[in-house]
């Protein structure tokens, strides 16, 4: 949890940011030894500078999301096990930690297999479900909501999300439907409204399945908990963040599909619009709600429809990048980064991340010119990536060691993170050993 | 009128295009004539995404106008009528991937420029494509994936087809972290960056 100073309402952007950050690199670690201790110190403090764009020693190698099934795979673990057998997991992690010594840690994978299976969840299928053993987890996309709906959920986002679209895509939640609209809950007499599904059975049983997989959650999160602490207290931080999308994304990913929003920008563009402004304020809440109960100094954008490719600039400036720089200007004024992992190619999107605040950005790239990228933005903003997932898994330890290198040499003296531009699943020991040796002198 | 047709679906005027099919049928237009006009209009929105000057929205509405146009076309039409067909395509997400949004783009601009596409769905195993080609007599597959697991089951295909003897076939992939690399390491004979890549790769192919 973050603790806001108590002159947090005289305190710049960028002392707020400090005052985050510092939580984060003081928080509390059970270390395991006193050179673990040191290890945790020197790691987190390199990431400090690196986010505080200050002199550092050395670029850091993340190996991000990139790597997390695989250092779980080489020891034999399936698809499944990452979705329901955590305590699998645990092993295979701190060996790897102990054995690859990483700059920052790779993270213990919680996939609540149990609690999506009571839920009826059914935006992803997974090992051990619907998809064979040895796979891990795949999204589903659907259409939640209907053009026809964009204007109710304009209206009231959290309403429709609650009563709408989640008993759509977890029916055990089917009853929350039932509940009255909260804000008018003001007289008396409004109680009866209020309560009335808490008496009727269908609303009892869903209260009841929802305690049983509370329950599970628990049991999953305190053996995650418990591995993510060993991983920290054996030496190796973690960067916090929060996962969170913007507007265009939570509604194209989540609701509309990629076909519905995507033809949405011709067939309903101001409904469009006005769901987008309505999810501005919503979005700003949740990511600094987030961040102060869990001390993450960061948000985690998962970037999806605005690459390039997927929609002209035009489209860009008209529908994605105005609601979406809203958030991060809000999240900055609230001293937390925005750390955007860009999947795809934003050659053509630079320059709009070039219009925000210096430091208030990580920017991670996948299939971006990194020449231009640090013409661009690396005097403004740390820059993460991109070494190809391909590469990883095909390429040679020569090529890997060359790609690597390169990158090193092309953004010296610059806040730089060595990461891979993609999630993959098969690479080799070597290979790992070459990316992350790249970044030491 | 096919001009205006033209117009009206290169302009995403969905509501238009429609209206001027419609009424390009009823004032005694053939439907060939009608498709043909879709036809050109898909060859300039092509060219558009070719150079950066529509993207992947465009490609989409422009699919929805033309399944809607087929629709009012396709009973008016005799079996005769069908327009020759440049090759046959199989098209399928591989093994363990269930993406197919790229795939569908992929699938409706070869079937727009000519081709008979088979579109065998996502999750297709090796055997899979094996069979559909021997049964199609196809001579060309395309392989989609959008997930990095994606890579070995695209090389499981190609050598799946290559030991059925189906030496003649060939073999293009595509998808968000395909590239030569990767077409390499698969042993497909090329990989195509987009929808119109794979048009292009085909064309070269039939």
């Amino acid at each position: 949890m973050f603790t806001r100073p108590d002159n947090w309402n005289q305190m710049s952007p960028l002392e707020r940011r400090k005052a985050r950050l510092d939580a984060w690199q003081n928080a509390p670690v059970p270390f395991a030894s006193p050179e673990a201790e040191a290890g945790y110190k020197e790691r987190i403090e390199r990431l400090r500078k690196i986010y505080d764009m200050e002199p550092h020693d050395r670029p850091l190698a993340d190996l991000f999301l990139g790597v997390n099934e695989y250092v779980v795979r080489r020891k034999g673990i399936q698809g499944k096990d990452m979705v329901y057998n955590h305590e699998k997991l645990r092993e295979p992690l701190l060996e790897f930690h102990n054995e690859f010594q990483p700059d920052v840690s790779v993270g213990p994978l919680p996939y609540p297999g149990k609690v999506m299976d009571m839920l009826g969840y059914k935006s992803y299928i997974w090992g051990g479900q619907k998809l064979p053993d040895n796979l891990t987890i795949q999204a589903v996309e659907g259409e939640y909501m209907s053009a026809d709906e964009y204007l109710e959920f304009a209206a009231d986002p959290t309403n429709f999300w609650m009563k709408k679209y989640l008993p759509r895509i977890m029916p055990t939640l089917a009853p929350l439907a039932m509940l009255t609209e909260l804000p008018r809950v003001s007289e008396n007499i409004d109680i009866i409204d209020l309560m009335v599904p808490f008496g009727l059975p269908p609303f009892q049983e869903m209260l009841k399945t929802l305690m049983e997989a509370g329950n599970e959650l628990m049991k999953m999160l305190a053996v995650v908990g418990q591995t993510g602490a060993m991983v920290a207290g054996a030496g190796f931080p973690s960067m916090a963040y929060n996962i969170v999308k913007t507007p265009f994304d939570y509604l194209g990913d989540t609701v509309r599909g990629t076909k519905g929003i995507l033809t949405d920008m011709y067939r309903h563009p101001n409904e469009l619009l006005a769901a987008c402004e309505a999810y501005v304020p919503v979005l700003n809440n949740a990511a600094v709600n987030a961040c102060d109960r869990n001390g993450a100094p960061s948000v985690l954008y998962v970037l999806h429809k605005g690459a390039d490719g997927f929609m002209s600039k035009a489209q860009f400036e008209k529908f994605y990048w105005p609601h979406w720089k809203q958030n991060m200007m809000a999240l900055y004024e609230e001293g937390i980064t925005s750390y955007l992992f860009i999947e795809g190619s934003y050659n053509t999107r630079l320059e709009y991340l070039a219009e925000m605040p210096s430091k208030s950005l990580v920017c991670h790239f996948d299939k971006t010119d990194m020449r231009r990228v640090k013409e661009v933005l690396s005097d403004k903003h740390i820059i993460a990536g991109n070494v190809p997932a391909s590469l990883m898994a095909a390429g040679t330890v020569d090529e890997v060691r060359a790609y690597c290198a390169d990158l090193v040499e092309l953004f010296e003296g610059k806040s730089y993170i060595m990461a891979h531009g993609c999630y993959f699943e098969n690479t080799t020991d070597e290979k790992l050993r070459a990316f992350m040796d790249s970044v030491k002198k | 009128m096919s001009q205006e047709l033209i117009n009206a679906i290169t302009e995403m005027r969905e509501d238009d295009a429609l209206k001027i099919a419609s009424q390009m049928l009823d004032a005694g237009a053939s439907p060939l004539e009608v498709l043909d006009a879709c036809r050109n209009a898909m060859e300039i929105i092509g060219k558009r995404f070719e150079t950066g000057d529509c993207f992947i929205p465009e490609l989409m509405l422009a699919g929805e106008i033309l399944s809607q146009i087929s629709a009012i076309v396709k009973p008016r039409m005799s079996q005769s009528a069908e327009s020759k067909k440049l090759g046959k395509v199989i098209v399928g997400t591989v093994q363990g991937d269930i993406h197919d949004i790229a795939k569908d783009i992929v699938v409706f601009m070869l079937d727009i420029n000519g081709f008979e596409v088979t579109d065998l769905g996502v999750d297709v195993p090796p055997a899979k494509f094996v069979e559909a080609v021997k049964q199609a007599g196809a001579k060309i597959v395309g392989l989609s994936g959008f997930l990095t697991l994606a890579f070995d089951p695209m090389k499981d295909t190609v050598a799946a087809l290559k030991a059925a003897g189906l030496n003649d076939v060939k073999v293009m992939i595509g998808g968000g972290q395909i590239d030569e690399q990767i077409r390499q390491y698969t042993g497909a004979d090329a990989y195509g960056k987009d929808a119109m890549a794979a048009v292009a790769i085909a064309k070269s192919w039939a």
